[in-house]
């Protein structure tokens, strides 16, 4: 075979060889008009359906000194959040959410918390969404608090109405970090329709037991957003209805 | 090789006659599938048993049996190809000039006897894969009459499980040793996939039906439940803590979540009229251990314990016990 | 090559100022631009008119991608031909000459072109961008993997990653071998001039590169949730997304289906003289066949995706159990054409496997027939298994022993075609080029995953594996390690043949290392994954799987690393590489008998085909051979300079 590549030229005067395409240009050309074109008709779909949603920043636990629970002296620590109907509306001139959509309720005003390792966390909900029935009544039970109840504008419940459950509050650890731990609170509706996010809400205030240090995933487990069992739009995507908790 | 030596060479290598077997190609082919074959039976008898984790049930270990003796099969074929392969690469390989072709190789275009051989091989090979996964799948069809029914509701993001007759509904699961147990699924939303692993079976969680699975617990462990259908954002969450717990165990749990002691008595398969745990099942003491080997699960045979008067308690409360089609009833259950 | 004696090239022929028509001023870039136009169009008027509506975002979604399909394809001029011919203004010749590429030198890459080399070229470069994406995107689920609990991913990016990553692949995978060879190559193998219908070959390309953006959009949309499986309902719960994933593929079934029948009908009207079908290179056969299968599983895809549609955008309840639907029936469908897919993409690669062992073994294929019933045998068992994805769905189990025969039976001609691998290796002269080693790569893998899809098929231990990474694994090997190796392989062969140019084998070396490595231990550690339980489609794992994991990410880097060398050999030696020889393998079949660069017609003279393809060591001369009108172009023979000497002569079965 001929290493001479100049001598050994077919005929230049053809035309038809592939030979003589620019194959980087060809590939960069492709490239430029496929993904270059998703990203182009997207855009104007995204007018309707704002994502990624990435939520503000972690809400990082105040201290409240120790306490002592079942004989030994742990820290306690606060936690506040709310759970408002409307993601693209604002709270003292704050947005709720970076990229809230029209009709999409959201849990504000972060949806990632952190607290430390084994410590009683309080947490102060205000939930200002109505609600409907939830697909698994079960979930309208206190599971997990320190001593099964949870506290609703006053007074102390171990669990509330299914049939009228704005939220719940469902915390789980990730595979491998902490089996035992569970946590569901149902953080009941405001009756009536056309809830704002300054308008009635209820007061739900629980305390827990944290777990291992690690990674905590929380969702909702009322079925807020539409299609098929309400759990999709809204409860699909994350950060309006989902978040992390980080335990350290 | 000119066309007549290549003739000649086929000719002389016929396998009855020729030259002697293992200096021919087809002598040294038999010693590298040798090899590979031991390789595989020894990778086949040994490795499953320590990549699985601890099985908990005798379903778990028809799974560790298969991989057994399906790698065991599968070992020799797969050493054949191997063999042929690489002895061609080092026994045929041409030397020289890689810019030229070598000269032709011989004119083979088939082998009638030798592909017949290897149908026959492959087909009888399919057979007892076959006979063996059938059998294997009949005895997990087999149903018991003292069956504890558990109903598991699959959500996203969350299993949920309750035991009709004690109105305990929760979400971690546990399980009396050596009681057959019958898990009928559904889901109330999308199609889950409900995966106790090491139980050796799984079957998903389907919208308005319910699927069912049997299994008969013989060891006591821990072990995971996780989700296997893939269900949207936090299906790698869905997983829970199980275990397989004695009997008195499991009565005294039912009972801390609320059951009654009568309730929880039955449902864990203890004759109600006991008030000592030594007078119920004949194993409960040598079922403390954590590694019981296989034969406790034989010596202890469902319909003989548990009385009669234990079975009404056990069956769903809606009656519908096998698979039903799109108009079934969903069996989620309300809290106490 | 020009000389007094050779006959004017049909590519030479000067046209006219009007020759093409609308064709002068279109191409890729006004394509994009009317796509985008009439994308845009459509979405102000479904914004318009059906936002406030129940499905609304669905519904405009929906109008938008078929705004941009349509647009593209207009602007590509892919309805120019049958419109005029509706207007009573058909192409004329001159037209038909413009479209088949004359006169425009490499600008025809970039529009509607009926040359099927062209066409060929096109979809090779493509594929090669649906790999990168489909593995860039592999990547990023392996590096989110390598931790047990990463925040490089949140789990909706994660799963929409997942979906798109599974999709792009299983798109590049169909297409990989029955794009660029079925259609560059298997013409020329037949004798034929073309395709049967050269339009028809343009118009599937250029509607599946319109399809492409379409899932790609889905990233914007809120990502699809569900896998490439899509499983209903958790995909008629899916965010918009879904619908812009449902058009892709109703488009690429679209052109899978155009494409499949074409290749078909070439093959059985085209075929030159003396080329009957029993002296088809077996190429070509495993070509037909697995367009053959397409034609039938294909459109089952096409189907699920429009009641997909209709359940997301119109209320129908197909797949909504809390309506009177299910999500059984949506398995089923998916998975009958699901499972005959697998078989589309394999038997292609497989076929051009053994054409490459034969060739690379200087011998002829070992049982060319049996083999052919080995393919037909796999196709039509293909049909009767899809039920083995749903063991453990708890649809009718009483069909699992029926289902679970029939899918051990498939391993019945599976494993002739491996006895028709080895036997042509048996006692071959091997040469050990760069395709050789894909081959060889291909025997290690396939077996592999073969063999380990024996315990997939078995429903009591598949109650334990599916659902978990074995399964991938499995998969994994049989789809990279079998098919795209022998895609690969096919590269390698016939990259001289198409780009004129020799691959720099050095460099393919290293690369061929890098990815056989990276294979093993990245799918080995998968395997080591699904034993211990780790499930699929998971962003978060169980410390316990920690190790698997991060032996699997490490193969991962590995095999990336080894196709980026490959992709820098293609590219160097597709710029750079030696001249290629007309017929650098001393092959037998038909396309390494004509000139390279191929002329635009193949053939200057009708080739002479007395036998099939693989007379090695019969000391006959060639049974297919274009008889030499002008002198060979072989640089071999041809001293610098000078303007041609004598015919090139075969000296007996030896080159």
């Amino acid at each position: 075979m001929t290493a001479d590549e100049s001598t050994a030229s077919v005929t230049d005067a053809d035309p038809t060889g592939s030979g003589k395409i620019k194959p980087l240009g060809l590939i960069a050309t492709f490239v430029v008009a496929l993904i270059g074109l998703g990203g182009v008709a997207a855009f104007f779909m995204s007018q309707d359906y704002k994502s990624p949603n990435y939520p503000n920043g972690v809400q990082v636990a105040k201290s409240l000194g120790t306490e002592e629970v079942n004989g030994q002296s742990v820290p306690h620590v606060s936690l506040a959040f709310d759970t408002y109907p409307d993601s693209t509306g604002t709270v003292n001139g704050k947005p709720i959410h970076p990229s809230g959509n029209p009709g999409w309720p959201a849990y504000g005003m972060t949806n990632d918390f952190q607290v430390p390792a084994h410590s009683l966390v309080t947490v102060t909900v205000r939930q200002y969404d109505s609600g409907e029935p939830l697909n698994n009544p079960w979930f309208a039970n206190v599971v997990g608090t320190v001593d099964g109840t949870a506290t609703v504008d006053g007074q102390t419940v171990t669990h509330t109405d299914p049939e009228t459950i704005g939220h719940t509050f469902t915390m789980r650890s990730v595979p491998g970090v902490d089996s035992n731990f569970f946590l569901n609170i149902p953080l009941p509706a405001v009756a009536g329709e056309d809830q704002t996010d300054d308008g009635e809400y209820h007061t739900v205030t629980f305390s827990f037991m944290a777990g291992n240090a690690g990674t905590y995933a929380w969702n909702c487990e009322f079925p807020c957003g539409n299609m098929v069992a309400g759990f999709g739009g809204v409860m699909s995507a994350y950060g309006f209805m989902s978040g992390f908790f980080h335990v350290v | 090789m000119s066309f007549e030596e290549q003739v000649d060479d086929i000719e002389a290598n016929t396998i009855l006659g020729g030259e002697p077997f293992f200096s021919r190609a087809g002598g040294k082919i038999f010693i590298i599938w040798l090899g590979f074959t031991i390789v595989g039976v020894l990778i086949g008898v040994y490795a499953p048993h320590h990549l699985l984790p601890t099985l908990l049930s005798p379903q778990g270990s028809d799974v560790w049996k298969t991989i057994v003796v399906f790698t065991v099969l599968a070992a020799p074929v797969a050493a054949f190809v191997y063999a042929v392969s690489f002895y061609s690469l080092f026994a045929w390989r041409h030397k020289g000039n890689q810019d030229e072709p070598p000269p032709d190789a011989m004119p083979q275009r088939g082998n009638g006897p030798m592909t017949v051989v290897w149908l026959a091989i492959s087909s009888l090979l399919v057979v007892v894969l076959l006979f063996w996964g059938i059998t294997v799948w009949n005895t997990q069809q087999v149903t018991h009459a003292n069956t504890l029914q558990v109903n598991v509701t699959g959500q996203q993001w969350l299993w949920t499980y309750s035991y009709p007759g004690t109105g305990v509904e929760t979400r971690t699961l546990e399980l009396p040793l050596n009681r057959p147990v019958e898990f009928n699924i559904t889901s109330v939303d999308v199609t889950h996939g409900f995966w106790p692993a090491v139980l050796g079976v799984q079957v998903d969680a389907n919208p308005n039906v319910t699927t069912i699975i049997r299994t008969t617990p013989d060891k006591l462990g821990n072990f995971t439940v996780r989700c296997s259908q893939l269900c949207g954002l936090y299906h790698a969450f869905m997983n829970n803590k199980a275990a397989v717990v004695t009997p008195q165990q499991f009565s005294a749990w039912l009972q801390g979540l609320g059951a009654t002691q009568a309730a929880a008595d039955q449902t864990a398969g203890i004759s109600s009229s006991a008030s000592s745990p030594t007078t119920t099942l004949p194993d409960a003491t040598t079922a403390t251990p954590t590694t019981v080997p296989g034969e406790t699960a034989t010596t202890l045979t469902p319909d003989t314990t548990a009385p009669a008067t234990t079975a009404p308690a056990t069956t769903v409360p809606d009656g519908s016990t096998t698979t039903t089609g799109p108009a079934g009833i969903p069996t989620t259950t309300a809290p106490a | 090559m020009t000389t007094a004696l050779a006959p004017p090239l049909l590519e030479d022929t000067k046209l006219g100022p009007n020759a093409g028509g609308l064709y002068e001023r279109l191409n890729i870039w006004t394509g994009l631009g009317f796509g985008i136009f009439l994308g845009f169009v459509a979405w102000v008027v479904s914004h318009a008119t059906l936002q406030g509506s129940n499905w609304g975002t669905d519904m405009v979604v929906t109008c938008t991608m078929l705004g941009w399909v349509i647009g593209f394809n207009i602007g590509i001029g892919t309805f120019n031909a049958p419109i005029r011919w509706m207007l009573g203004h058909d192409q004329t010749h001159e037209d038909e000459l413009y479209v088949a590429g004359v006169g425009q030198g490499r600008h025809r890459y970039l529009k509607y072109c009926t040359d099927h080399k062209v066409v060929g070229t096109q979809y090779l470069v493509l594929v090669m961008v649906l790999f990168a994406v489909g593995g860039t995107l592999a990547m990023m689920i392996r590096t989110q993997l390598i931790t047990a609990h990463s925040s490089f991913l949140d789990p909706q990016t994660y799963n929409a990653i997942v979906t798109v990553h599974g999709m792009v692949m299983i798109i590049a995978t169909i297409v990989m071998v029955s794009g660029p060879f079925a259609n560059f190559i298997m013409p020329i193998m037949i004798g034929a001039k073309d395709m049967a219908f050269p339009r028809l070959n343009a118009m599937s390309f250029w509607v599946i590169f319109s399809a492409v953006p379409c899932i790609l959009a889905t990233f914007f949309l809120g990502g699809v949730n569900a896998g490439w499986t899509t499983y209903a309902p958790l995909s008629v719960q899916a965010p918009p997304a879904m619908d812009a994933f449902a058009m892709c593929i109703i488009v690429f079934v679209v052109s899978v289906t155009v494409a499949g029948v074409n290749t078909i009908v070439t093959v059985v009207t085209m075929r030159a003289k003396g080329m009957t079908m029993g002296r088809l290179p077996i190429f070509t056969w495993g070509s037909i066949i697995g367009a053959g299968l397409g034609l039938y599983a294909m459109p089952a895809f096409l189907l699920a995706m429009t009641m997909m549609i209709t359940d997301r955008v119109t209320g129908t309840s197909f797949f909504v159990a809390a309506y009177g639907g299910s999500g059984w029936l949506w398995e089923n469908v998916f998975w009958i054409m699901g499972h005959p897919e697998v078989y589309v993409i394999l038997i292609p690669p497989v076929a051009a496997v053994l054409e490459i062992a034969s060739t690379f073994a200087r011998k002829p294929v070992f049982g060319y027939k049996v083999a052919i019933a080995g393919f037909v045998a796999i196709a039509s068992l293909a049909i009767m298994v899809w039920a083995h994805h749903m063991f453990t769905t708890g649809w009718a189990p009483n069909l699992a022993g029926p289902f679970m025969l029939t899918t051990e039976l498939i391993s019945i001609p599976t494993g002739i075609i491996f006895l028709c691998t080895i036997g042509t290796l048996w006692k071959g002269s091997i040469w050990t080029r760069l395709p050789m080693y894909f081959v060889y790569l291909f025997i290690w893998n396939f077996i592999i995953g073969g063999v380990t899809g024996i315990y997939l098929s078995d429903v009591p231990a598949d109650q334990y594996f599916h659902g978990d990474m074995f399964v991938t694994a499995h998969f994994h090997y049989t789809l990279l390690g079998g098919a795209m190796i022998g895609a690969t392989a096919a590269v390698c062969y016939w990259f001289p043949k198409m780009s004129g140019k020799m691959l720099n084998e050095r460099i393919g070396k290293v690369a061929f290392w890098l990815i056989a490595i990276g294979i093993q231990v990245t799918y080995f550690g998968q395997f080591w994954e699904g034993f211990q339980g780790m499930p699929r489609r998971v962003a978060y794992y169980d410390p316990q799987f920690l190790s698997a994991n991060q032996m699997s990410t490490i193969g991962a880097y590995t095999l990336m690393a080894g196709w980026l060398v490959f992709l820098y050999m293609m590219l160097h030696g597709w710029r750079n590489g030696k001249i290629a020889p007309a017929n650098p393998w001393h092959s037998k079949t038909l396309e390494w008998k004509v000139p390279t660069p191929v002329p635009l017609e193949n053939f200057l003279v009708d080739p002479v085909v007395t036998s099939d393809p693989y007379t090695y060591g019969e000391g006959v001369p060639d049974g297919q051979e274009v008889p030499d009108f002008a002198p060979s172009d072989d640089p071999e023979l041809v001293p610098a300079g000078s303007a041609g000497s004598g015919a090139q002569t075969d000296a007996g079965g030896d080159h």
